[in-house]
């Protein structure tokens, strides 16, 4: 997907429309990674709602020169998520986020339908091996440095990265074809 | 390092997940901007991670939008309603906040002294009540000391003073012949000397016996100069002696002040 670089700059200038196509275009996915790190519907949508507000006020902050946009922010987003997932509040609730992952939720809900590649997610998901699950998760779901996961996961930096490349390579023939 | 180096090495994937340090990330910022084919790479990338998170993401409710654009609306009228010069609103409504506290103390203010009059009152009435208790009293007596007078029942004797004695001097009698009770008025008599007392005497004439009413002191007085005396003998006349205090066996003649004869 070509990033759409005009509605950002018309969204930098203050531009309400373009904000709204932006949100269309991000805030399901964006959603997906708030939820994959909170576990909570009502919390997600909370923090939702504080993240697109942030990237309205801060749009200026973003140089369409350094780095993505949905890497900009997904940042902003798997921050918030975070953040919450630290207060006293949340803690209280109690939700067992160690062991939960994207496959995880993948696999209790239904609703896999309303995604033009759903089945090739699922296919994608079933074939995915243990090692690629993890990597992706701390990459791509939890915000990790690739110093971090390389850390956590103890496989050497080099190795982290070809490996990624080839457990995402195989989520990109599943999906895109 | 050529394009395909880049590609194959696996940080164009770490560069859309954010996984890069910032001098790698500016490296690959770079290389976009010189290959075309590295951009589409990271498009694809982008692409595929994108759908990957739609597919963890629960239904999204069509609130959170109107929530936020509710949220990014609100703060722009904040900021333009706080970049006016001067804001009469706000200034309307800390003065009607003065003014009303102003009020409210002087309200407190006059409700104090309403009270401490209203306690002063209150003390005064109660004084004007028991004054016009005791008046009232003091009427009813004196309306039934005058109905009694006015009766057919009772006789009034005016007893002339003794022109050797008391030239001037005078006292009235009220006789109730049928119940033996006499009403004696000694205000026309002058005021007994200190050791003295007037003592009321009923005579027979015929011959002279007088035997003693009473004395005119507190015990007898019911109102101010009148004295009420009760079993009297049938007199034929009434006297009015001064005597040494607590009275006589006899009346002392020198000091005879008033004399009268009953009836006719």
């Amino acid at each position: 997907m070509e990033q759409p670089n005009s509605l950002i700059i018309e969204m930098q200038n203050g531009n309400e429309n373009a904000f709204s196509r932006i949100y269309s275009l991000y805030s399901e996915a964006i959603y997906g990674i708030i939820y994959s790190i909170v576990l909570d519907e009502g919390v997600a949508e909370e923090i939702m709602q504080d993240v697109f507000v942030k990237i309205w006020n801060n749009s200026k902050s973003y140089d369409i020169k350094k780095g993505r946009f949905f890497t900009w922010i997904l940042n902003i987003a798997r921050n918030s998520a975070i953040d919450e997932t630290r207060s006293k509040s949340f803690k209280n609730s109690k939700k067992n986020l160690s062991t939960t992952n994207f496959v995880h939720i993948l696999s209790t809900t239904d609703n896999l339908n309303k995604s033009t590649n759903a089945i090739g997610i699922r296919k994608f998901v079933d074939a995915l091996k243990p090692m690629c699950i993890k990597i992706i998760d701390l990459l791509y779901f939890k915000g990790f440095t690739q110093v971090d996961a390389s850390k956590t996961l103890e496989i050497p930096l080099g190795t982290l990265k070809t490996r990624n490349r080839k457990c995402m390579n195989e989520l990109r023939t599943r999906v895109l074809g | 390092m050529d394009v395909k180096e880049i590609i194959e090495s696996g940080r164009l994937e770490l560069y859309v997940c954010g996984a890069l340090s910032s001098e790698e990330a500016a490296e690959i910022d770079q290389a976009i901007s010189e290959s075309v084919e590295i951009r589409k790479e990271v498009e694809s990338i982008e692409a595929s991670l994108i759908n990957l998170a739609e597919a963890v993401a629960p239904t999204l409710p069509a609130m959170v939008w109107t929530y936020i654009l509710n949220s990014i609306k609100n703060i722009r009228n904040i900021d333009s309603s706080s970049s006016s010069s001067t804001n009469w609103t706000a200034i309307t409504g800390w003065a009607a906040a003065i003014l009303c506290i102003g009020g409210i103390f002087w309200i407190l203010n006059q409700n104090n002294e309403l009270e401490k009059e209203l306690q002063v009152t209150t003390v005064e009435n109660n004084d004007l009540q028991k004054r016009i208790e005791t008046t009232e009293a003091t009427l009813a007596q004196t309306d039934e000391l005058l109905n009694i007078l006015r009766s057919k029942e009772y006789n009034a004797i005016t007893l002339p003073g003794n022109q050797a004695v008391a030239p001037n001097a005078f006292a009235k009698v009220y006789f109730n012949k049928s119940e033996d009770v006499a009403y004696i008025d000694a205000k026309g008599l002058p005021e007994a000397p200190a050791g003295k007392v007037y003592q009321v005497w009923s005579l027979i004439m015929d011959p002279l016996t007088p035997s003693s009413v009473g004395l005119l002191e507190g015990v007898t007085e019911i109102e101010n100069g009148i004295y009420r005396f009760e079993n009297i003998p049938d007199p034929e006349a009434f006297g009015i002696t001064l005597e040494p205090e607590g009275g006589s066996e006899s009346p002392t003649l020198s000091q005879l002040y008033t004399l009268g004869t009953v009836g006719s």
